[in-house]
């Protein structure tokens, strides 16, 4: 049996010291990456055009707590591990204004989707507090869905789980 | 039992970082790719305990992770070469051994001309020392499909070798 000449390029593992800046600044990175435990608030920004009365839709009818109002133009509000940021767009020196003077604007498609434990009594809450609905209660895929607006025209989706409806297991 | 701490990887770093480095500097022959997949290797390591996902950490495994991370990078470099139409030499006399002593430096400076998933095949296969089936499963082809490419890799090596040598 013959050796195959290719043998030659066998390259044993032997150590090498790379430089110490970047050993450094990678162990960095591994002791700063969060641990499962410290699990990141999932954020979500919503404009509105009218900051009391997003703050009192989404606190008073879609069980949202307020954190901080600093500003005429800014609230934080949280819902369980959901931290929704409202601000009002616009205005001098406003940092969502894009460099060609474009302002954002509320309302579009895109939404947050809530949990809610009986779908049916929350639209009648909202109902009764005369909420914009974009469609009223209907089935989907392992769910019961509601699409309504808050007092601005964004899109805010309920949802009441139904058999098949999958959640994610807690690790 | 795998370990999912990431201070597990901490507490051995400065004793395994060499080792991946040391692993991963002479097969890709580039400071700054070196350092690159290094830090991808380490940092999957890291994904990979926190998901639950590793098996004890030693120096081992995390030289497999780097293997892993070196291959995505030659296979990414040579889907940019197959676009360039380089793969396009013939493979007549793949079957000839060679019969003649190699020359070491000059056999690892034309594995460096070959295109990224020669490079790959070869480099398991000869410098690691891994089985035909270890290699197919890391390239994820099949064992034929990398019999295939290593035969073709082996030719593409011999144009490289002999034209380096004739220099």
């Amino acid at each position: 049996m013959t050796t195959d000449p290719l043998a030659a390029l066998r390259l044993p593992i032997v150590p090498i010291e790379p430089r110490p800046e970047f050993a450094d600044a990678l162990l960095r990175r591994i002791e700063a990456r969060p641990g499962p435990l410290d699990r990141q608030t999932a954020t979500i920004r919503y404009f509105v055009a009218d900051l009391d009365a997003s703050v009192d839709f989404y606190c008073r009818l879609l069980d949202f707590e307020e954190e901080l109002r600093p500003s005429p133009v800014f609230a934080m509000l949280y819902r369980g591990d959901l931290r929704l940021l409202l601000s009002v767009p616009g205005g001098a020196g406003a940092v969502h204004t894009l460099p060609d003077g474009t302002v954002p604007q509320p309302g579009g498609w895109n939404r947050m989707t809530l949990q809610v434990a009986d779908l049916v009594s929350t639209a009648d809450s909202l109902r009764r507090h005369q909420v914009v609905f974009r469609h009223d209660i209907e089935a989907g895929v392992g769910v019961r869905t509601l699409l309504v607006e808050d007092p601005s025209g964004n899109p805010v989706e309920l949802i009441e789980p139904t058999s098949g409806y999958h959640e994610r297991r807690n690790t | 039992m795998g370990t999912s701490d990431p201070g597990a990887l901490v507490a051995i770093y400065r004793w395994a970082l060499p080792q991946v480095y040391g692993y991963l500097l002479p097969r890709c022959g580039s400071v700054v790719v070196a350092e690159d997949l290094t830090a991808e290797a380490f940092m999957a390591a890291v994904a990979a305990m926190q998901q639950g996902a590793a098996p004890d950490v030693n120096v081992a495994w995390l030289i497999g992770v780097a293997r892993h991370k070196l291959v995505d990078h030659w296979r990414r470099q040579g889907r940019d070469e197959r676009s360039r139409a380089l793969m396009t030499q013939s493979d007549e006399g793949i079957e000839d051994p060679w019969d003649e002593e190699l020359d070491r430096v000059v056999l690892h400076a034309a594995l460096a001309e070959l295109n990224g998933f020669q490079r790959a095949a070869l480099t398991l296969r000869y410098l690691d020392g891994l089985r035909v089936t270890e290699v197919a499963e890391h390239l994820g082809r099949s064992v034929h499909a990398t019999e295939t490419l290593l035969t073709r890799s082996k030719a593409a090596l011999r144009r490289a070798y002999r034209r380096s040598h004739d220099d």
